[in-house]
């Protein structure tokens, strides 16, 4: 009896999870992951929340993009939160990275329309990474802040904010934006 | 601005202070830890407060809330204008986030 009670709640708590995590555009691979609950349940949940199907197709599974500049200082700033959630609070590695990405969201909001530039699902799939020692963090010799490295970078290291590459940031929409605003001004 | 006026205005910061972090405490008690900067034992503390209690604390003369950014290198990197915004304020995120929460000793 208090078996089946117990299953319930668990029951509760799991479908809650999963509606925080398909709200902030978690895919289905990591859902299944992450609950008990059924491939079938976790798609309808999925539908209603979303008014369509859960797209298909394979994770993000490059580590690579973790150590591009853009990325490295969204991840470093999402694990940096992630970390001390954990380190402070007693809660399960899911809920405090749901907790952790909601934080980071509200950090580097994404443009209106846009998606943002850290998804849920690759900083789900960057606790994995870090897990099988894949990816590391490496101390900033000028700033000592934490950030996303390989494990042999780890010496000597210096972050992307201490030493900006020349042509970070500039993407062709930033030039682009750049070149019209001197049109205007001229 | 006069003493008294000043001491008022102290007191009157304190209290939004404790009722704001009370209400965070109870939103979401981790996420508050987050954003407070503080450890669990300290926000069970002020969370358990009565409204007596409260009262009493915020009448103190003396700002209950810390100034956070202690370090120079965060704070120099907020008001430096040598790097464009974002990268600033990525960069303060970054560290500030990474700063351990205040303890009870």
């Amino acid at each position: 009896m208090t078996k089946k009670t117990k299953s319930i709640l668990n029951e509760s708590k799991d479908i809650q999870i999963a509606i925080d995590l398909i709200k902030l555009g978690a895919r289905l691979q990591l859902l299944e992951m992450e609950t008990s609950l059924s491939r079938d349940r976790l798609i309808s949940l999925y539908k209603e929340l979303r008014g369509e199907s859960p797209p298909k197709g394979m994770l993000p599974f490059s580590s690579d993009w973790f150590l591009t500049w853009q990325p490295n200082i969204h991840t470093s700033l999402f694990l940096s939160v992630y970390k001390q959630l954990k380190l402070n609070s007693d809660i399960s590695e899911i809920s405090a990275i749901i907790k952790a990405y909601k934080l980071y969201l509200e950090q580097f909001p994404p443009e209106f329309g846009e998606e943002p530039v850290l998804s849920l699902t690759r900083a789900w799939t960057l606790n994995r990474f870090m897990k099988c020692d894949m990816l590391t963090t490496a101390v900033c010799k000028s700033c000592a802040g934490e950030f996303i490295s390989r494990p042999l970078m780890k010496r000597n290291y210096v972050c992307g904010l201490c030493d900006v590459p020349s042509r970070a940031g500039k993407t062709q929409k930033f030039i682009d934006a750049t070149n019209a605003a001197r049109q205007a001004a001229a | 601005m006069g003493t008294d006026v000043l001491l008022a205005e102290i007191k009157d910061a304190n209290l939004r202070y404790l009722l704001l972090t009370q209400q965070m405490i109870r939103d979401d008690v981790d996420t508050a830890m987050f954003r407070l900067g503080i450890s669990k034992k300290i926000a069970d503390l002020i969370s358990g407060l009565s409204t007596a209690q409260t009262i009493k604390l915020a009448s103190s003369p003396s700002m209950l809330m810390r100034f956070r950014f202690d370090d120079a290198t965060i704070l120099g990197m907020l008001t430096h204008d040598t790097k464009d915004l974002f990268q600033a304020q990525a960069h303060a995120a970054i560290l500030l986030a990474a700063q351990p929460a205040v303890e009870m000793h």
